[in-house]
Order: structure tokens, then C-alpha cells, then sequence
């Protein structure tokens, strides 16, 4: 299958509101898989370690589509079996991809019992947009009075749509500013956070600013929580921000101004207005859009600022997931 | 069920231990315990079933009466859920059917990790075969398990019996010579530790009193007669003291999964204290006290009070009227504030607690 193929039916998978990336990518795979027409376990291997490349290549963000991907491949090299011929094979292996993305749906539902215990009539902060929060606070909202401050999560305002939702649902809700965290803290009971990934070191990869609310949280000393269904688990290790695969020497670099290049001193940070002048008479104006492609999409949050991973596999220590990475990637 | 004498008889014995946990005739996590797993194996040996299930559910429904009983005594239900635990593992050994992984899904693979070569190791023992639901003979399945559910059983009992001397096994590796060591309340566990490592240290105690229920007096005397040299000081001199200690031990009442702990009210107090000092909490207990349970400490429930005329005699009977007073037992500790926890199972730090609960206890019967 063709490069760009793959990556247009992982879009496409992608449309639909409850599969995450990582189950779209298992998807896209298992399509890739019945177009392919590999003779051997190795060429379909080959196969589908070039897919899942792809695909990563041409997403901006791929970190949660690489979990899936190699979740899926370690699965399939490993999957032990006594199909009579190859295409047998294949076709249990398709079936066993498509009936794990359909039972992958109902884990939400098992994290929001999980953490349901750990509210109680409660003020609580969450970032951004993610479906599997937005499920657990629906679900406390039938059974304990919340209210729920939601950050705008910028540069993409995420948090709104999550307001929105909430407010449609009768939560008391308000949005607040991803700088308004430290001043919204010390109304809040505790910190419910999504995930784009969970890494090995327990930490935690989602929307950019949730590392400042763990920050913030763990210095006002209420507990962050994590929500993370299983097949977000990732092998990676990364030590800092950078080591993210979704950073690029783009983020965080500094754009090339004339004034810059005549006098680096002189490059106003104020320039909000339209009416600031560079030296050479040309008008300087920063657009949201210029911010947000400077910016990165996600950030890393380090294992000791989270008190606990909510998973479908049971409540854990951040620890704890690297017990099942382990599990499943080494032995 | 209620017809047939022997469930009357198990219903007896239960019915005998909950009165007794209700009025607070029997208190003490180690103490529950072994009455507990006294009752389950009378119940055991005395109940009719011809599956598994059956079995479970009997203990099950003990077990749910027992804790309801007296909640805070995390004991009980950490013995019921061992026993279920090993029930089903015996039962798993027993039917010959090693739990073949005859459908590997992604689901698996996540939770169990990779497949493992099957090592099937051919059985030489000739066993009767386990049959369950016997339409003929309803109780063979019983028959075959009885022995060795109750040698199971009896592995339990043991275990609590020698949990102080296997907790103490090591006490001379973490007490060093000279060292100055704070303790409070009147903990056996700790008690033993502490006299054990004696035997091969000279150290020093350093006993908070710990009002209002006065345990630690009575751990200095005991301690002080042991040949340790030991200071009695009031609960308030423990943050002046702290900078001179060099290690806090204490003792827990249960562990939490997520490696916190309830003990002896005045340990949050120590634990605090020795935080600032950057001194190590060591705490030692038995495995009996690992309690599968998350969010307690969200409940200001999740406390027992006890008698608040230890705090407030109502000689004072002006001043009765007018305040409320309380005596919570125990106070909540934060996994953050201590270092290793010390079970006859070996030393854990506190974020690898939720793995021993793993190995402990079935995660079905986390809820009884």
C-alpha cells in the first residue's frame, strides 16, 4: 500500500468521534493487512513496520498513533498459532485487530467506574479535551455534585468544546485560562487529566500545559490524576521535552526579523499592534497562527508530579505502567 | 440452607465473631485476623458444595458479614480475600487444568504480557480425578478439595503465627549501632523488631507516649526491660527531638495500595517531622495488613474514633457541655512521608505496595 494510502484511511478512521488514535492506527493497519498480499510472516512484518513509519511520518503528532502501531506489531509477532496456511493466519490476525479496537471502546466507560471512586462532592480542574475525562464527569455528575473548571488548552481552545459539552449536560462548568491555572488552584479539589500517552517512566504525554498544572498542582499540593486506557501505554523513555518525536527544531525558534538581523537588541516582545515598525520601515504583526506554529502540540509530564494512572488495567502508581510495558515489549 | 445444622453451626460461629467485632470485644488488626481465619475454617470443613463457586460464594458472604461488622478492622477482609485467593489456586492445581491460554487476544497481551512457553510438566502423581457437579455424588468434589483447602488454610494460620519473627528476621540490618531510633504507641510488631535487633546492637529508644491511649508507656517499660536504653518523652518534644534521631520506626494498622498507611494516631505527627529532617520512616508490619483499597483516605469516615474520655473525663463535666471532643485512633499517613515498609515478605518501598496487593489478592474480590 502506497504511503500516502495508509495515512488516508487512518484519517478517515480518525473521523469517527470515539476511536483515539492509537485504535485508528490499528485499524488503518488491519486495512493495510487485508490488501496486502505478503506470502510470509516476514514480508508482513516488513510490511506493516513501513506502514506504521508512514503513517508516523505524515502525522504531526504521532506519538499516540505509535503506540498503537507498535502495540500491534509486537502482538502480531508474538501471536502464537497453528494456522494450516498463511492467509488463515492473516485473517485471525485481521479479526484479532478489529475485535481489540471494538472492545478498546468500552474501556472508557471501565476507567470512569474506576476513578468514580475517587470523587466525591468535588471542585475539579481538567485540560483541554479528552474523551475519556468528559465520560468519567458526565458519569459523577448522575451520582455527586461537581463543578468543573476546564483551561482553554491554547493554541487549539480544546477546553471549550470540553465546556460546552459539560455545560450541555447541566455541570457546572467555567473556562479558564491556561494563565489563570495557579490563581484557579486553590478552589480546586484535585486535577483530572487526559492522555495522549503514558511512557514508561509513568509520566505522561497530552495537550501542551498539562506539565505547568502538574507543576502547579503538585505545589499547591492536591493530587493529579491521569486517565490513560491501556493501549496509550508507549515505550519510550523520553528525559525531556525535547526528547518528545514531536518536537522539530521549528518549536520555540526564533523567526527571523529584519530589525532581528540589524539589531538584536532591539526586537520589541510587545509587538501586539499592528503599528510597530522594524527599522527598515516594514510593519512587524504576530497572528495566532504564527504563535501556534512556533508552539508544540504536546508536553511531557514527569512521574513525580502524578499521584496516580487511572487505566483500564486497574488504578496505578505511575510506576506501575512500566510493569506492563515491560510485560509486553521485553521478556 | 438455614434447615441444615451444619450451615446453623457456621451460622453460629459468624454470627458469634461479628458480635464480638461489633462491641470492640476484639480488637487489633493481627488479633481479627487470626479469629477471622479461625471462623472461615470451621466454615470451610463444615459447608456442603459440589463447585467452586458455591464454595466462593459461601466465603464470600461470610466474609461481607464479617467486614460489615466493624469496617475499620481491614484485617478481616484482607484474610477472607487471602483465603479466596488460595482456594482458587488450589482448586486451578487440583483440577489439572493449567489455565491454558487457548485465546490470545491484544487484550491479554496487554494485561499478561507475552505468551509464555508452555512448561507442561507431566503429573506423576496419580490423583483422583476432581469432578464438579457430580449429579451422582455431590460431595466427591468436596471430598478431594477439603485436605487441601485446609492445609492451605493452615499455611495462612502459620504465617500469622510467626509474622513478628519473620518481620524481625532482618531487624539488625536496618538498626546500626549508636543510632537513636523514635517510636510510638504499643506496637507488637515493632516491639519485636526492635528487641530482636538488640540482641545484636546497642542502641537507643526514644518512646513518644502517645496520648491519650498511653501505648507508648507501655512500649518503653517493655522495651526498657528488654536491656535497650530507652527515653520516655510527651507526644509534643517529638519535632525538638527529631533533629537527633536517626531513624523513626512505626507501626501500621493497615496499608493502603497506594502505599500509604493508617496508624497510631501522632504517626502523621512523626512522619511529618522527620520529613523535614530528611530522616528515614521505617515501617514494620505484617503482610495480613495490606488492605487492596485506593481512596480511604477521601473519606474523614475512613478514621475511627475511639473513646473521647480518654481526652475529656466528664469530671470536667462543666466543659462537656460546651466542646466536642474527639479521639480518632488513627491518622492517615501519605506514601510521600515514608521510606520502605518492612512484611515478612521482604522491604517495599511504598510505590510497589499495589504489586504486592497483586500477587496477595484476586482482583475480583477487592470488593467483598
Amino acid at each position: 500500500m502506497a504511503d500516502f494510502q495508509i495515512y488516508q484511511s487512518y484519517q478517515r478512521l480518525l473521523k469517527n468521534e470515539d476511536l483515539s488514535t492509537p485504535l485508528a492506527a490499528i485499524l488503518a493497519l488491519t486495512e493495510m493487512m487485508k490488501q496486502s498480499n505478503a506470502g510470509t510472516m516476514f514480508e508482513l512484518l516488513n510490511e506493516l513496520k513501513g506502514n506504521a513509519e508512514a503513517l508516523s511520518r505524515h502525522s504531526s503528532n504521532p506519538i499516540g498513533l505509535n503506540a498503537g502501531c507498535e502495540l500491534f506489531i509486537e502482538f502480531i509477532t508474538l501471536f502464537p498459532h497453528d494456522a494450516a496456511s498463511f492467509s488463515e493466519l492473516k485473517t485471525e490476525l485481521i479479526r484479532q485487530g478489529q475485535q481489540y479496537a471494538g472492545q478498546a471502546l468500552a474501556y472508557r466507560a471501565k476507567i470512569a467506574e474506576l476513578a468514580f471512586d475517587f470523587i466525591k462532592d468535588d471542585s475539579i480542574l481538567t485540560h483541554s479535551y479528552s474523551r475519556v475525562v468528559l465520560q468519567t464527569l458526565l458519569m459523577a455528575h448522575k451520582r455527586k455534585r461537581i463543578s468543573v473548571f476546564v483551561t482553554e488548552a491554547r493554541p487549539r481552545g480544546m477546553g471549550i468544546k470540553t465546556a460546552e459539552m459539560l455545560m450541555a449536560a447541566g455541570i457546572p462548568c467555567t473556562v479558564v485560562l491556561d494563565s489563570a491555572v495557579a490563581y484557579a488552584i486553590d478552589k480546586v479539589d484535585f486535577v483530572l487529566m487526559g492522555s495522549e500517552a503514558v511512557v514508561e517512566s509513568g509520566g505522561l504525554v497530552n495537550a501542551v500545559g498539562s506539565n505547568q498544572i502538574a507543576i502547579i498542582a503538585k505545589a499547591a499540593n492536591k493530587p493529579f490524576y491521569a486517565l490513560a486506557e491501556s493501549y496509550k501505554f508507549h515505550r519510550m523513555f523520553p528525559l525531556s521535552q525535547y526528547d518528545l518525536p514531536s518536537h522539530n527544531p521549528g518549536v520555540l525558534s526564533f523567526p527571523q526579523t529584519p530589525s532581528a538581523r540589524a539589531h538584536p537588541a532591539s526586537s520589541g516582545l510587545s509587538s501586539e499592534s499592528s503599528s510597530i515598525l522594524s527599522d527598515n520601515g516594514s510593519p512587524i504583526k504576530i497572528t495566532q497562527e504564527d504563535i501556534a506554529r512556533n508552539n508544540p502540540d504536546v508536553d511531557y509530564t514527569r512521574p513525580d508530579l502524578i499521584s496516580l494512572v487511572f487505566s483500564d488495567v486497574g488504578s496505578l502508581t505511575p510506576e506501575g505502567v512500566s510493569q506492563y510495558l515491560v510485560g509486553m515489549f521485553a521478556g | 440452607m438455614a434447615s441444615d445444622p451444619q450451615s446453623a453451626a457456621n451460622q453460629r460461629i459468624v454470627e458469634d465473631l461479628v458480635s464480638r467485632l461489633r462491641r470492640r470485644q476484639l480488637v487489633g488488626s493481627r488479633a481479627t485476623a487470626l479469629e477471622t481465619l479461625l471462623v472461615l475454617r470451621q466454615v470451610v470443613s463444615k459447608t456442603r458444595f459440589s463447585n467452586l463457586d458455591q464454595l466462593v460464594n459461601v466465603i464470600q458472604s461470610v466474609g461481607r458479614r464479617l467486614v460489615e461488622a466493624q469496617p475499620k478492622e481491614h484485617s478481616v477482609g484482607n484474610t477472607v480475600r487471602k483465603v479466596l485467593h488460595h482456594i482458587r489456586e488450589e482448586y486451578h492445581t487440583a483440577s489439572e487444568q493449567p489455565i491454558v491460554e487457548s485465546s490470545f487476544s491484544i487484550a491479554k497481551f496487554v494485561l499478561q504480557g507475552q505468551p509464555r512457553k508452555q512448561a507442561t510438566i507431566p503429573r506423576s502423581e496419580t490423583r483422583v480425578p476432581l469432578k464438579e457437579n457430580d449429579s451422582n455424588d455431590p460431595d466427591s468434589f468436596a471430598r478431594v478439595l477439603k485436605p487441601v483447602l485446609m492445609e492451605a488454610i493452615q499455611d495462612v494460620f502459620d504465617e500469622l503465627e510467626t509474622v513478628y519473627d519473620n518481620i524481625s528476621k532482618n531487624a539488625k540490618d536496618h538498626i546500626h549501632s549508636d543510632e537513636i531510633i523514635l517510636t510510638l504507641g504499643m506496637s507488637r510488631t515493632v516491639q519485636s523488631f526492635l528487641k530482636s535487633a538488640a540482641h545484636y546492637r546497642n542502641y537507643t529508644v526514644i518512646v513518644a507516649e502517645t496520648a491519650p491511649s498511653y501505648g507508648g508507656r507501655e512500649m518503653a517499660a517493655s522495651l526498657s526491660s528488654a536491656g535497650i536504653s530507652t527515653f520516655l518523652v510527651p507526644d509534643s518534644s517529638i519535632y525538638a527531638l527529631m533533629s537527633r534521631v536517626n531513624k523513626v520506626i512505626l507501626g501500621a494498622h493497615a496499608i493502603l495500595a497506594n502505599g500509604g498507611m493508617f496508624a497510631t494516631s501522632g504517626s502523621l505527627l512523626a512522619a511529618t517531622a522527620a520529613r523535614s529532617y530528611s530522616t528515614p520512616v521505617v515501617v514494620c508490619a505484617g503482610q495480613f495488613k495490606l488492605t487492596p483499597l485506593w481512596n480511604l483516605y477521601h473519606e474523614y469516615g475512613a478514621l475511627d474514633f475511639g473513646d473521647p474520655n480518654a481526652v475529656l473525663g466528664f469530671e470536667e463535666g462543666d466543659l462537656v457541655n460546651k466542646v466536642d471532643v474527639v479521639n480518632p485512633y488513627y491518622d492517615y499517613v501519605r506514601p510521600e512521608l515514608l521510606d520502605v515498609f518492612i512484611t515478612n515478605y521482604g522491604d517495599h518501598p511504598p510505590s510497589s505496595i499495589y504489586r504486592l496487593l497483586k500477587e496477595t489478592y484476586d482482583d475480583e474480590d477487592n470488593e467483598l
